[in-house]
């Protein structure tokens, strides 16, 4: 059974016309393999779970895998093989499949064509997703994630184990803590019976390091990027983020990093851009739009344009909380961005604009994600009004590629892009 | 005794009547442009086929109307048009278990059960993807008329693909298709699919059982019908007059009446 | 005003509840210019703490038009354009606070808008999702009594505890009767059933109580039931107009279950028990109450509640509103649609804009109610239908 993962990527990356306006990364080999590798060994569960006593488990990407992983539990992340599929052009027809079995057309665009998947593999690129042992999903990115997995867990009549973790209006208030707590010691019960195993403090602590070293590389590496030139393009960032979702907390995770560190740190130190003749610095908001990773950007390097940051793989550059191994989870995982007021994220933009230098930024309208999005407006007003950079809001969507509209969304990037002549 | 039952189906773009007789068969039916006033062009259409099959206001048993301006009529009663639709089909197709249907403005699948009545329908009727006037538009884009539509289409080998689901950007599509220099055909092969795929999709929200019977306006678009049956991967039936089966349906319902 | 066939000597409590309801809070300064009022936009938010503070809860609803403030994207729903902006053209500057409860993401994303736009204070509840999981009882109590202390701030007040329970007295009385008159739906026409009950949601209180009071007994004695009504479950989020309800009835059917938002879902779940424990208490309606979409019993807790319903009230069919881009009612709709199917009920999913019916609507719904009933006759002729 072939995997495809990035190849289609890269061979879609060779077939652009010689003259490029960004450079390639060493690195990209080692992600290849290092994901190519995830990607068999998820796909083959069937063979060696049961084997070696190791469950496999559909997670949300907010959730804390960390107490996963003590357990031995394989994690699959159906957003990031959602991500897959519309970067191998996939999408359009599995969402198809589940509109046709009456999921709304307006529905995130990531569930319609994992439930198309689960429905049709034969239509899903690498035969779609392992069947789960069990569904873990936290709602700290989302609520759609949690009909969609309840959705799944009537589907696959498998155990659906829940973290809520409250919004936060304001800081994460001492109840809100307990109450995620309170349901670590429940979620804890069902995984040691799910498992067999024991839950150990100690394991979870070791996990916990793991995952603070990995992080700790991938925020390293991403704040390279303030220097002038950028190391790094926003794609970069879009396909290198992929271990930090799947591979989180483990050795081949943080190793990975290692080497892209190292990379990155070395093209600032040759003084080495991203893209040839870089003057204009911009940050991104939101979800890539993986339909369209190469055509889009290419808009904006050949304008000298590159995106040195975005918040969205920042949102896994994260230090963890301090306190116990489950308080550190509890408030880490509360904490994350998705989960804030917009005020607060707002500031969290305003400081990338002026930490990475920025001369404006991009937000993706993305219909898919209405936590990311629809606070974006007034975001954006804000942002504009205190740093003086002005903002570009564009709609389309993560993954479904037909609500993409080229015309219309060239026109605006030309425009925006024209004012920084 | 009556003499002949009225259907009147009056929808946003287009009138159509039918007259039957007692023993249920079709005596005369016309079709007509809506324009300002449905509800007027139909009164008109009524009285002029009357006068066409030698027969008087008198001879009327009973009259049923369906379609949009169904309310705006004066009829013995009003139903909706998934009934009539029902009804029509299954009086035509005694073995139909699955109704297309796409007009001007929307189109419908309705599930039957074996002694005709209606099961369970989906509608699309708040989008122009997947309708007749998709069609119109691309039809206009490319400078053909409807009626050359399928022809053209059937000439296709390589069908293009549309992907947008509006159809406002579906146009631009169509247009940069034509400045790439696709072959008409192919893009017309193309907008076909683009239908067919919106309508099973619409279909398989409920049971898709043979015999599948497509009717409306659009029925009569041989690259349509290709393309459906391709998409659902069965023959479709389909009437001579595919535009006046609801109010056929209609008419039969008159003559239930009393 | 729509006519319905009440008795002619309905008297000046029904026609004051039906202008309350088409009102819609509207002229509260000049009919109740001695109250004053909090505005709420979930039945969630625990309507007995607003009162404990004197003042009266009012249900933010849209109007009819199809706003579009730049605040949010085309791809939210029309309750949150709506209200998002009545409120920035200051329809709503006399309220004392507005409260947010976390449930969809749209309102979890409006409640930060409505911060950054407006000078509304505004009191915001996190309730659990997860309403049986380890520690929600718990936190949801915390969360009350977060709401409470930031009431006292807001209003400079301290009520007592035993305004509080003075408030779920008075509440729990306005559901008791709200209930009487949910069972009286098979013999009431749809459209007024749906009037009072959200009558009650934009008016005082204990007026509201005193005029259901006086109105029940003539309710009660109206008529019986018309056999040849197609009985409908109405399942959905917020109505604000009886628009549907009226066209329901219009073409021969009627509600006899409504689980909507502003309809009897507000004011359904167990009375609030008086015990020590006060906040206990309260928090247990809430969690008990019939879910929405976006609460958590169990995995099929209000699949069952409904088919439940359904087979008390012996419906016929059923229809699930979905307000376009409402996400957790589009979710929940697939498997209830199903199990609905499954037990022989007819379903109808209906999309709308707003709260309004049209032509579109209409040929739906006609369609639906004509399979009913024809179907009956089918069976009433003695004939096989499968």
């Amino acid at each position: 059974m072939s995997v495809q993962t990035q190849d289609k990527v890269q061979a879609q990356d060779k077939a652009i016309p010689k003259k490029r306006n960004y450079r390639p990364l060493r690195s990209t080999e080692k992600l290849k393999k290092t994901i190519k590798t995830y990607y068999f060994l998820t796909g083959t569960h069937r063979y060696w779970g049961k084997p070696l006593g190791r469950k496999l488990a559909w997670v949300t990407s907010g959730a804390p895998v960390e107490l996963l992983r003590v357990f031995n539990i394989h994690p699959a992340y159906p957003e990031q093989y959602a991500a897959i599929y519309s970067t191998n052009k996939a999408t359009a027809q599995l969402c198809q499949v589940a509109e046709a079995v009456g999921y709304s057309q307006d529905l995130c665009s990531y569930a319609r064509s994992n439930i198309g998947g689960v429905l049709r593999p034969d239509l899903a690129p690498m035969g779609g997703m392992p069947k789960p042992d069990l569904l873990v999903a936290c709602n700290n990115i989302c609520g759609t994630v949690l009909k969609w997995y309840e959705a799944l867990a009537r589907h696959f009549n498998v155990p659906l184990l829940v973290l809520d973790t409250p919004y936060l209006t304001g800081e994460i208030t001492e109840q809100a803590l307990n109450y995620v707590l309170e349901q670590f010691k429940g979620m804890i019960k069902e995984l040691e019976k799910i498992t067999g195993r024991s839950f150990s403090e100690e394991e979870l602590k070791k996990q916990l390091d793991l995952s603070r070293a990995t992080t700790g590389l991938w925020k390293e590496a991403r704040q390279y990027c303030q220097a002038q030139p950028s190391p790094l393009n926003a794609p970069d960032l879009f396909i290198h983020m992929a271990p930090i979702v799947v591979l989180r907390g483990t050795k081949k995770g943080r190793d990975y990093y290692e080497i892209f560190r190292d990379e990155v740190k070395e093209r600032v130190s040759l003084g080495q851009g991203a893209i040839e003749n870089e003057r204009i610095r911009l940050v991104w908001d939101n979800i890539a739009i993986w339909p369209k990773l190469f055509n889009f950007n290419k808009m904006f390097t050949e304008r000298g344009a590159c995106f040195v940051t975005d918040t969205y793989s920042g949102g896994w550059a994260i230090d963890l909380a301090p306190g116990s191994p489950l308080e550190s989870l509890a408030v880490t995982y509360t904490e994350v961005f998705l989960n804030r007021s917009p005020e607060f994220r707002a500031q969290q933009l305003i400081q990338l604009i002026r930490d990475y230098k920025a001369h404006g930024f991009v937000m993706h309208s993305n219909r898919s994600c209405k936590p990311y999005s629809l606070v974006q407006e007034v975001i954006r007003r804000k942002v504009m009004k205190e740093t003086g950079v002005p903002g570009l809001m564009i709609e389309a969507d993560m993954a479904d590629p037909r609500a993409y509209a080229e015309e219309t969304i060239r026109n605006r990037v030309q425009a925006f892009l024209e004012t920084f002549d | 005794m009556a003499k002949v039952y009225v259907g009147v189906d009056i929808g946003s773009l287009t009138v159509k009547v039918v007259l039957i007789n007692s023993e249920r068969e079709i005596l005369a039916h016309g079709t007509a442009r809506a324009g300002y006033s449905g509800r007027e062009v139909a009164l008109n259409m009524v009285e002029s086929l009357l006068t066409e099959t030698g027969l008087k206001k008198e001879d009327v048993g009973g009259t049923v109307a369906t379609g949009y301006g169904r309310v705006t009529f004066p009829a013995d009663r009003e139903v909706s048009e998934i009934t009539c639709q029902a009804k029509g089909i299954h009086h035509l197709f005694p073995t139909a278990q699955t109704i297309i249907d796409i007009g001007g403005q929307d189109s419908k699948v309705i599930q039957l059960m074996p002694s005709g009545k209606v099961m369970d329908f989906a509608m699309n009727d708040k989008c122009a993807a997947g309708t007749g006037r998709f069609l119109e538009v691309m039809a206009s884009a490319l400078e053909v008329s409807l009626n050359e539509v399928g022809q053209l289409a059937a000439g296709s080998r390589h069908p293009t693909t549309i992907s947008s689901f509006c159809t406002v950007f579906a146009e631009s599509e169509v247009i940069g298709q034509v400045s790439a220099g696709t072959p008409k055909e192919d893009i017309l092969a193309g907008v076909c699919e683009a239908v067919a795929r919106r309508v099973s999709s619409l279909a398989q929200r409920i049971s898709v059982l043979p015999d599948l019977v497509f009717t409306g306006g659009v029925a009569r678009n041989q690259g349509v019908v290709k393309a459906l049956e391709r998409c659902l991967n069965q023959p479709l039936l389909i009437h001579s007059e595919p535009s006046i089966t609801a109010a056929l349906g209609a008419a039969l319902l008159a003559s239930q009446l009393h | 005003m729509l006519e319905w066939s009440v008795a002619e000597d309905g008297g000046m409590g029904l026609s004051q509840l039906l202008e309350e309801s088409a009102l819609k809070g509207y002229q509260r300064h000049v009919r109740y210019p001695e109250h004053k009022f909090f505005g709420l936009i979930c039945s969630y938010f625990p309507e007995e703490l607003i009162m404990a503070f004197g003042l009266e809860p009012l249900r933010l609803l849209p109007d009819s038009a199809n706003r579009t403030p730049s605040e949010l994207p085309a791809f939210s729903c029309s309750l949150a354009r709506g209200i998002l902006d009545r409120e920035l053209r200051g329809e709503w500057r006399d309220l004392v606070g507005v409260g947010f409860v976390h449930t969809c993401d749209t309102m979890q994303c409006l409640s930060g808008i409505w911060e950054c736009s407006s000078n509304a204070r505004i009191v915001s509840i996190v309730p659990p999702v997860m309403l049986k999981a380890p520690g929600a009882n718990r936190y949801y109590q915390e969360e009350l009594k977060s709401a409470w202390r930031q009431l006292c701030r807001i209003t400079q007040k301290e009520p007592s505890e035993e305004a509080l329970r003075e408030a779920i007295r008075l509440v729990n009385r306005i559901r008791h009767k709200v209930r009487k008159l949910d069972e009286l739906r098979s013999k009431l026409p749809s459209p007024l059933v749906a009037a009072i009950l959200r009558a009650g949601q934009v008016m005082p209180k204990a007026d509201f109580e005193r005029t259901l009071e006086e109105v029940l007994p003539q309710l009660e004695s109206t008529g019986e039931e018309p056999a040849e009504r197609a009985k409908i479950l109405l399942t959905g989020a917020v109505l604000e107009n009886d628009s549907l309800y009226a066209m329901i009835e219009e073409l021969g059917g009627r509600v006899v279950v409504d689980d909507t938002c502003t309809g009897f879902r507000h004011y359904s779940g167990p009375q609030i028990e008086e015990s020590a424990n006060i906040w206990e208490e309260l928090v247990k309606r809430y969690e008990d109450m019939p879910p929405c979409p976006c609460k958590s019993q169990s995995l099929n807790a209000r699949i069952n509640y409904l088919l439940d319903m359904a087979a008390k009230r012996q419906v016929e069919g059923a229809i699930y509103v979905i307000r376009k881009y409402c996400d957790p009612h589009a979710w929940d709709a697939i498997p209830i649609v199903e199990e609905f199917k499954k037990s022989g009920i007819r379903t109808l999913v209906l999309e709308l804009e707003g709260a309004d019916v049209g032509g579109q609507e209409r040929t739906r719904l006609q369609a639906l109610l004509e399979s009913i009933l024809e179907n009956r006759t089918i069976e009433s002729l003695g004939g096989e239908e499968k």
